[in-house]
């Protein structure tokens, strides 16, 4: 049986503007399987961001709450919210969320920094993680100094350093130009099945559609269908 | 199933190193900053370095007037000094202005000073200084002088009787000191007390302006690292960390700031009378150990206050919530 690595039990999440109330997530419920490739459908502001940092521990529902390796996320106390987010979680973003002024190689050392390992081992480390996403030839530029899809895949480096067990990202192509977007789909799917990593991703990318094991489509706040995509996945293969 | 750890607490000694590293790449940013830190201090700094320096300027130049005073009083007497003797006599201590007076009799050429027993009846004038009572009496130390011509730096000094019958019609006791008046007194004092109201108030301000200006650079600096913080948090940072991240940071930024500053607001202060009063005058005059005082305070406080400055946002930050940290856009 597969196992489940996230479950999402009633989420909701309200914005107070004001006066005014915004639901953004009326209450969605989702159990994420350990290794698959789950994509986060919906038009814009569906809820996909709000549900994704739900996911992640970087937003507290309103009610409900996430089940992430059997416990409840947010009733974790702060220094094992972030172990999760340390070493269980890579997040990707629409806008890379790189340190500007640190290189490639330190920013994909962060997350081994906070978890307290060696200079030596983080740099090793990172080297070869930026050399899988192709990057291995530049280690020392700036985020300023390279092109958007290579801050991207600096970014996807920076996730799987420490080997998490779920990457969640949000709109990963987002910024990207059709190419581009493609390699870094083709990195994803390459990590799903050689690190049998959890990749969850939000997007409104169809390419996405082909080589996702589901789809969780999201309509104003809540979880609208679910489907399946086994067949694809076995025909493109 | 694997059970969820804990994040490992980093021992201060990385948390040091990694502060560093972060100074050391945002190195024209940290300078920014830190220039910062140099103004607010320096401008306060360079009020105090003022401050003392016209108080020294108004002592030393009290003293001139008082040796000026002397001086004049004496020619007086006798007329132009050189070519005269001066008998000398001390009670006691002598103040400041008493030595300066001796140190210029000494210069003045052709003018003789002496003993009153040694001079005889040479002298033309007898100068009595110090702040002891005299244990000669006048007609005494005055014994033998064509002219008796006494001038006695304080008005009230105790001398013993003269023997009786000896005439000291011609003995003149003139004041170098005398008492001010009551009148006078009560001038002198509203006037204090107007200078330190207004260096008090030049204190407040100027406090006021260095903290603003610390403040701002720090928030400043804090602020829009809110969404790194975000990131940081995303990657596994506990809040207690970044705390302990910014305290480090803004220490060591404050500390370097303050000590320029301080520095730099001590020598402009200098420069700046040095220029108009000469640097002599006022390299003699101050007060030195009021001015370390001033610079360690200087130091500490603009430390200090770098740190409270940096340490309220960075808190703010580190509480939020990583997804409202990362959607800030300053
Ligand atoms: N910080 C916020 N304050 C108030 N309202 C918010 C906030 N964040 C999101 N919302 C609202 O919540 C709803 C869902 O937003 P969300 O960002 O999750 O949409 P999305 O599906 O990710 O859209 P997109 O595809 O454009 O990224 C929107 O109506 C949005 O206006
Ligand atoms: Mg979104």
């Amino acid at each position: 049986m597969r196992n489940v690595i996230a479950r999402a039990i009633d989420v909701k999440r309200q914005y107070k503007l004001g006066k005014e109330t915004v639901w953004a997530l009326k209450g969605i419920s989702l159990d994420i399987y350990e290794g698959e490739y789950l994509s986060i459908m919906g038009p814009s502001g569906s809820g996909k961001s709000t549900f994704f940092n739900m996911i992640g521990a970087l937003d507290i529902p309103s009610s409900g709450t996430i089940e992430f390796m059997g416990a409840d996320l947010f009733a974790l106390p702060e220094e094992k919210q972030a172990w999760v987010r340390c070493n269980k979680i890579g997040y990707i973003f629409q806008t890379y969320n790189l340190v500007t002024v640190m290189t490639a190689l330190e920013n994909v050392t962060l997350p081994m920094v906070l978890k307290g390992a060696s200079k030596k081992a983080c740099d090793a480390r990172a080297a070869e993680v930026l050399d899988q996403v192709g990057l291995g030839h530049r280690l020392h530029h700036l985020p300023g100094q390279l092109s958007g899809g290579q801050q991207q895949r600096v970014a996807i480096a920076r996730a799987l350093v420490n080997a998490p067990s779920v990457i969640l990202a949000d709109e990963p192509t987002g910024n990207l130009d059709k190419a581009t977007g493609a390699e870094i789909i083709d990195l994803l799917k390459r990590l799903q099945v050689e690190h049998n990593a959890t990749i969850v991703t939000a997007t409104h990318d169809v390419k996405m559609l082909a080589i996702s094991d589901r789809i969780a489509w999201i309509r104003d706040g809540k979880l609208d269908r679910l489907e399946e995509r086994k067949d694809v996945k076995f025909t493109k293969e | 199933m694997e059970q969820i750890g804990k994040q490992v607490k980093l021992p201060l000694g990385r948390a040091l190193q990694i502060a560093v590293q972060g100074i050391r790449i945002r190195f024209g940013r940290s300078l920014v900053t830190v220039s910062g830190v140099v103004l607010g201090v320096a401008f306060f700094m360079s009020n105090v370095t003022s401050q003392l320096i016209k108080q020294a300027i108004a002592d030393e130049r009290e003293q001139r007037q008082t040796l000026n005073l002397m001086l004049t009083l004496m020619k007086s007497e006798i007329g132009d000094l050189s070519g005269k003797t001066v008998a000398l006599a001390t009670f006691g201590e002598t103040t400041v202005s008493e030595r300066d007076l001796l140190a210029v009799l000494r210069k003045t050429p052709g003018l003789t000073l002496g003993a009153p027993e040694a001079l005889g009846g040479k002298a033309h004038l007898l100068l009595v200084l110090g702040a002891g009572p005299a244990t000669a009496s006048p007609d005494i130390l005055t014994a033998g002088m064509a002219q008796p011509v006494l001038l006695d730096s304080l008005a009230e000094r105790a001398y013993p009787s003269a023997k009786p019958g000896s005439s000291l019609a011609q003995v003149r006791r003139e004041l170098f000191f005398g008492r001010e008046s009551e009148e006078q007194a009560d001038k002198l004092k509203t006037q204090a007390e107007q200078a330190t109201f207004r260096t008090l108030w030049i204190g407040i301000i100027s406090i006021l302006v260095t903290i603003i200006g610390i403040a701002n650079a720090l928030l400043m600096s804090v602020t829009e690292r809110f969404r790194e913080i975000g990131t940081m948090k995303c990657l596994g940072a506990m809040s207690a960390f970044i705390r302990k991240l910014f305290l480090i940071e803004s220490a060591m930024l404050g500390f370097a700031g303050a000590v320029i500053g301080t520095a730099l607001g001590t020598l402009l202060s200098f420069a700046g009378y040095g220029l108009t009063f000469g640097f002599g005058l006022i390299t003699a005059a101050l007060n030195v150990g009021g001015l370390l005082v001033a610079a360690a305070a200087c130091i500490a406080g603009g430390t200090v206050l770098s740190m409270l400055a940096a340490i309220y946002p960075a808190n703010f930050a580190a509480r939020m919530v990583p997804a409202s940290a990362l959607r800030t856009n300053v």
